[in-house]
């Protein structure tokens, strides 16, 4: 049987791919990719969440489910704008390392 | 009828006129000075010859139950003796002004603070409560000060001002706290009231004798009394009018003025009363010593002034007020009498003030030689002039009871003929020993007749018919002639010795480094002061300045700002450490919302 | 209608001068206008009637029960005289500003206007407001137009008393929270009602916070650093009004707030108010003597005069605290003008180094004139206010629990206290006497004394500080029933 937690687990495996990709890749493109995985791992979460709760006439809450609808709405979004801001990044400062871009040290 | 008050205020106006108006016009500021003291003069006999003028009183501060100042006026035979005393001789100064500050540079000031001097003074004599003396007493300070700094492009004139005030500051710490007590006890600030409580106070003599003691301090601080004696011999520094009238006849007798107005409080107090006589007696042997070896003619009178001023005191120590105010009387007269001789003799020999440059004036300047020798005679206690009969008085009171005192008391009288005549002898007899003293002359009227009129009374005060006038004359006591009879006998011992030792001299042949140094009581203050007050100043500020300001304070701000570079080496600038932060965060608040 | 007037004529007038109108005129047309209508207030004001005169009010939340509400009273009324004394003479004090001249005219205006708003306030939020807006000023003032170390004595200043502003706010909340929901207000009239409601140690820590917060406002000792280094090194004028009128906000608010609704909270801390007010006195009094320069012997002498201020807030009995209210009049008017003058004489010879000067009582006696009259004044010479307010201090706090068995801390403070007087005589005649006494030195002998127009403000403060001298019971009548409340169980 494929439970609940088995579920989680994925979710938070893919959750700690994407945050550790998010903290050292240094790669601004794929930090974003692992910023999506760890959207999706979200999005993973709560549909497991929706399909496993049932209530007491056996129907799923559709509520998370449509909050996965809007987080991948909003994540459609973040993409077009971080990608745009990427590229205004990269035709400033000829470089997609990470690193190289600290101006606000002290 | 409030013409009183026209007494008191008469002087102020004239300041106040001379001070905002007049400055420019020293006729017209003298003028008007002369005018309100001798306004002020004229009232004081009208006061004299009615009996009973009830005088409205204005109030001050009203807080009662609590605290209730009036100001008003209290004419009694008391006060309305000592006000023809300083008016009168106030007005005599005022005149004897005109003629020695007449080419002075600062005319219309002298005059202006001469007359405030004169509306502090008649306010002491007429308040009618503690507080209200106190305003006048302190009034009177500053009116000392403004007058000894006159000339105060000189430092020895601002430093000696500025010494004045300071000691009579810290005589009036003393009796401010002595008011204080006193008012505790008997709820009222008045001297009447007080006298009418006074059994509210004397249940607690310890209590008492503190407060005592303390009011005294303001007396020892004004009258010039060990130890705060030290300001009067530098006071000199000041025009010799103004020596002759607040530092001989007026201010520094408003001290004992005082003491006798008290003198319900005083004597119910009798430790306190035997420590006021001691310093009294110390006082006056101290400066009689002391005056031996001046040679300074304002100084050796200045000394004189303490050593009678200590008689004085002597006396309320010894619980007789009215001896006390005769001698005050007597020596208003005969004191003011010999500065302005003194001032007389200086400004004719172009300020020349010290005595082994004088001589053979007798003839030179004759009615001052004689005036003087009027004066000398009153004061070294020679018969029949007044200060035989005032200082007789005081001796007997002291043979009755306290026999040490006594013969210090003579002691001291012995001195004071023979700094005196040394004095005399050295100005007036003998060849000249400077050219200015050469070619010295008379002066002009204006400051002579205050000379003679001053000698007539230095002569006729003493008499019993003309004092039992203004004072009430100490009670009988039947020593006979044995007092007076040793008096003379130290009175003419010590005129033939410093005859015999001063005639035909070109300098002092006695040197006593400790008497002509006064003891050395300046140097040891000054050390004193500067090891106390001195030292503590320093430390204060240095504690203040770099501890409390630099240390606590910029060190707090030192702090703010290290800690803020400390945190600023979290700002690295870069995106993952960030992150890595934010992460760490929120596990910590998932663990402690969660799971605490 | 007359309060708002006089709080927002001089506010109007700083922001007219910052669009353009001619400063100095503008200034002192100002500053009379809002004496003047400061004298009708007086003269219209009935003494012995209880409460709030010429009250105005202007809702603005109800739901935080916060009003503009303005009002006098006894207290209030003469603060505000002061304020409006002392502004007037500070800005004819100004001489000429080389540069910025409508900023700095528009600082001293402004810091007038908070003053006389926080005087007249009823109303706890705007009191505090008012305060606020005459802070910033100050920095401008001692930061731009200042000499010697100005730019470290302005942040300091700002930055301490913006710390003791705080403590005071905590405090305002404290007492403002202390009183059951209900009954919250901010209003003044309304806390009075409420305050039996308050418990005795709720009392005692808003009393703390409070004498803190107001303390570090007034220079209470430790708290006092601040005020020399700022004072010497602010032009005169913001030296007039912030030693003259700003200091004694923490005065006047621990005379409003802190006595009449904490009784038990001020007993309770007495003593230390004592331990600190000597600190005040004698400390201070000692490192005055020690200075070598007029402007901070000047600075730390007002330091050492809160003390006695203080002392009678400490006394606890009706005349002890009538005489702190003369006191803190009389004493800012002398410290204004002693500031001004030492001001004009900086401006003449760039130093106040007491060695460098002497003998200028012969080529400036006007100044050496009003010189000693302030100083005589501020050393407690009877015929001035300051001796008037001292002999009612002294004698309140003496008073109190007195026996005459065994002195109480009363007594002791009384005996310490005055011996404060003979301190600051010596430091006050030193200064006189080497600043205008002694011989002349060549180089100021062609120093001119103060212009004739100075006479006015000169006048004004000086026949002030006479009048309440001389009849100090003119002063007592206004300002002795608003404390007659604090005490009936005395």
């Amino acid at each position: 049987m494929v439970t609940l937690g088995h579920y989680l687990t994925v979710s938070g495996l893919l959750f700690t791919i994407g945050f550790a990709g998010v903290l050292l890749r240094r790669n601004i493109i794929i930090i974003f990719m692992s910023l999506e995985l760890m959207l999706n791992a979200a999005n993973l979460s709560l549909v497991a969440f929706s399909r496993f709760r049932l209530d007491g006439a056996g129907i799923p809450n559709y509520n998370a489910q449509v909050f996965v609808f809007f987080i991948i709405t909003v994540a459609a979004a973040e993409v077009a704008v971080g990608l745009a801001i990427i590229v205004a990044l990269y035709r400033a400062r000829q470089t997609t390392h990470v690193e190289d871009i600290s101006n606000l040290k002290f | 009828m409030t013409f009183p008050w026209f007494i008191l205020l008469a002087p102020l106006a004239s300041a106040a006129l001379i001070t905002l108006f007049t400055q420019r016009s020293k006729l017209v500021s003298s003028c008007i000075s002369v005018a309100a003291v001798l306004a002020s003069f004229v009232g004081s006999i009208v006061v004299f010859v009615r009996p009973n003028i009830r005088v409205p009183e204005l109030t001050w501060i009203d807080l009662r139950p609590a605290f209730y100042v009036p100001l008003g006026l209290v004419l009694d035979d008391l006060s309305k003796t000592m006000l023809l005393l300083v008016t009168g001789i106030g007005a005599l100064i005022h005149i004897y002004s005109l003629g020695y500050m007449k080419d002075d540079a600062g005319k219309s000031r002298y005059f202006a603070a001469l007359s405030f001097f004169m509306f502090s003074m008649i306010g002491i004599v007429l308040s009618n409560n503690f507080v209200m003396m106190f305003i006048f007493w302190e009034l009177v300070g500053v009116s000392s000060y403004l007058l000894i700094g006159h000339w105060f492009e000189r430092n020895a004139a601002a430093e000696a001002a500025k010494k004045a005030f300071l000691t009579n500051r810290i005589g009036d710490f003393g009796f401010m706290l002595g008011i204080l007590m006193v008012w505790t006890a008997t709820g009222s600030v008045g001297f009447q009231e007080m006298a009418q409580q006074l059994s509210r106070i004397t249940s607690h003599p310890g209590y008492l004798t503190i407060a005592t003691l303390l009011i005294f301090g303001g007396a020892v601080g004004k009258s010039a009394q060990f130890p705060l004696h030290v300001w009067l011999p530098d006071a000199m520094e000041g025009p010799t009018p103004i020596s002759a009238l607040i530092h001989a006849a007026t201010m520094v007798a408003a001290g004992v003025y005082m003491l006798v107005r008290v003198g319900f409080l005083i004597q119910a107090a009798p430790q306190a009363l035997s420590i006021i006589a001691w310093i009294g007696t110390i006082t006056a042997v101290m400066a009689a010593l002391v005056a031996t070896q001046q040679s300074d003619i304002k100084r050796i009178l200045a000394y004189s002034t303490l050593s009678q001023l200590g008689y004085m005191v002597m006396a309320v120590g010894l619980a007789s007020g009215e001896a006390a105010m005769f001698h005050l009387f007597t020596h208003a007269f005969f004191k003011a009498l010999l500065f302005l001789g003194a001032g007389s003799i200086i400004v004719m020999l172009h300020h020349e003030q010290d005595i082994w440059k004088m001589g053979g004036l007798a003839g030179r300047l004759g009615i001052t030689f004689l005036t003087f020798m009027a004066g000398t005679l009153a004061l070294i206690g020679f018969p029949p002039f007044s200060g035989f009969f005032s200082k007789d008085a005081i001796l007997s009171l002291a043979y009755e009871k306290n026999p040490a005192i006594f013969w210090l008391a003579l002691f001291t009288a012995f001195l004071t003929a023979f700094y005196m005549l040394r004095l005399v002898v050295v100005v007036f007899f003998g060849k000249p020993r400077s050219d200015r003293a050469r070619a010295g002359r008379e002066a002009p009227w204006v400051m002579i007749t205050p000379l003679i009129l001053l000698a007539i009374a230095a002569c006729g005060s003493g008499f019993g018919f003309v004092a039992r006038l203004f004072l009430h004359l100490p009670g009988g006591k039947e020593t006979g002639w044995l007092v007076p009879g040793m008096a003379f006998a130290a009175t003419l011992s010590g005129m033939i010795l410093a005859i015999l030792l001063y005639r035909r001299r070109e300098s002092d042949p006695i040197n006593l480094a400790l008497f002509r140094k006064a003891f050395y009581f300046d140097a040891i203050y000054g050390f004193f002061i500067a090891a106390t007050q001195g030292i503590l100043a320093r430390l204060s500020a240095f504690i203040d300045r770099w501890i409390l300001d630099a240390g606590v304070i910029c060190g707090t701000s030192s702090a703010t700002w290290g800690f803020g570079s400390l945190l600023r080496l979290l700002q690295v600038g870069n995106l993952q450490a960030y992150s890595f932060l934010l992460g760490l965060g929120i596990v910590g608040l998932i663990y402690f919302t969660l799971f605490r | 209608m007359i309060l708002p007037f006089i709080v927002f004529c001089p506010i109007a007038a700083a922001l007219a001068i910052l669009l353009g109108a001619p400063a100095r005129r503008t200034a002192l047309w100002a500053a009379g206008v809002t004496l003047a209508a400061t004298a009708f207030a007086l003269y219209g004001f009935e003494t012995g009637r209880p409460g709030f005169q010429f009250v105005s009010s202007l809702p603005i939340s109800s739901d935080w029960r916060i009003n503009f509400t303005l009002g006098l009273d006894g207290l209030s009324l003469m603060m505000v005289l002061l304020t409006a004394v002392v502004t007037f003479a500070a800005i004819w004090f100004t001489g000429v500003i080389a540069d910025r001249e409508h900023a700095f005219y528009a600082c001293l205006l402004f810091i007038a206007g908070g003053a006389l708003g926080a005087f007249a306030s009823i109303d706890l939020f705007f009191l505090y407001a008012f305060h606020e807006l005459a802070l910033i000023p100050t920095f401008f003032l001692i930061g731009i137009w200042g000499t010697g170390n100005r730019q470290a004595a302005a942040w300091k200043i700002t930055i301490y008393l913006a710390t003791g502003s705080f403590i005071l706010l905590l405090g305002l909340i404290m007492l403002y929270r202390s009183v059951p929901e209900a009954a919250r207000s901010f209003d003044f009239r309304n806390l009075q009602q409420s305050a039996s409601m308050i418990l005795p140690q709720a009392q005692g820590h808003i009393f703390l916070v409070l004498l803190i917060g107001f303390g570090i406002l007034v220079s209470l000792f430790p708290f006092h650093t601040w005020a020399p280094e700022a004072y010497a090194s602010a032009p005169a004028p913001a030296a007039m009004l912030h030693a003259g009128v700003l200091k004694k906000f923490g005065l006047y608010g621990l005379l409003r707030l802190a006595l009449p609704l904490l009784p038990q909270g001020a007993q309770q801390w007495s003593t230390l108010l004592i331990v600190l007010l000597l600190g005040n006195i004698l400390y201070v009094g000692l490192v005055t003597i020690a200075q070598k320069r007029l402007d901070w012997m000047l600075g730390y002498s007002s330091v050492m005069h809160m003390g006695y201020i203080f002392l009678g807030i400490a006394s606890g009995t009706l005349l002890g605290t009538s005489g702190a209210a003369i006191l803190i009049f009389a004493h800012g008017i002398s410290i204004a003008l002693l500031f001004g003058i030492a001001g004009e004489i900086r401006q003449r010879t760039g130093t106040l180094l007491l060695t460098d000067l002497g003998g200028f009582g012969k080529v400036m006696p006007r100044a050496a004139l009003a010189f000693g009259l302030a100083a005589f004044a501020s050393i407690g010479l009877p015929g001035f206010a300051n001796f008037s307010g001292e002999v009612m201090v002294l004698f309140g706090t003496f008073r109190n629990g007195a026996n005459l068995n065994h002195f109480t801390i009363f007594q002791v403070a009384t005996v310490l206290a005055l011996w404060g007087v003979v301190i600051s005589a010596v430091y006050m005649l030193r200064a006189y006497r080497s600043v205008f006494m002694g011989a002349l030195r060549e180089s100021w002998a062609s120093v001119i004394d103060l212009r004739p127009s100075l006479r006015l403000p000169i006048g004004l403060l000086v026949a002030l500080s006479l009048w309440f001298g001389f009849f100090p019971q003119s002063f007592v009548r206004i300002v002795s029933p608003v404390f007659q409340s604090y005490f009936i169980q005395k």
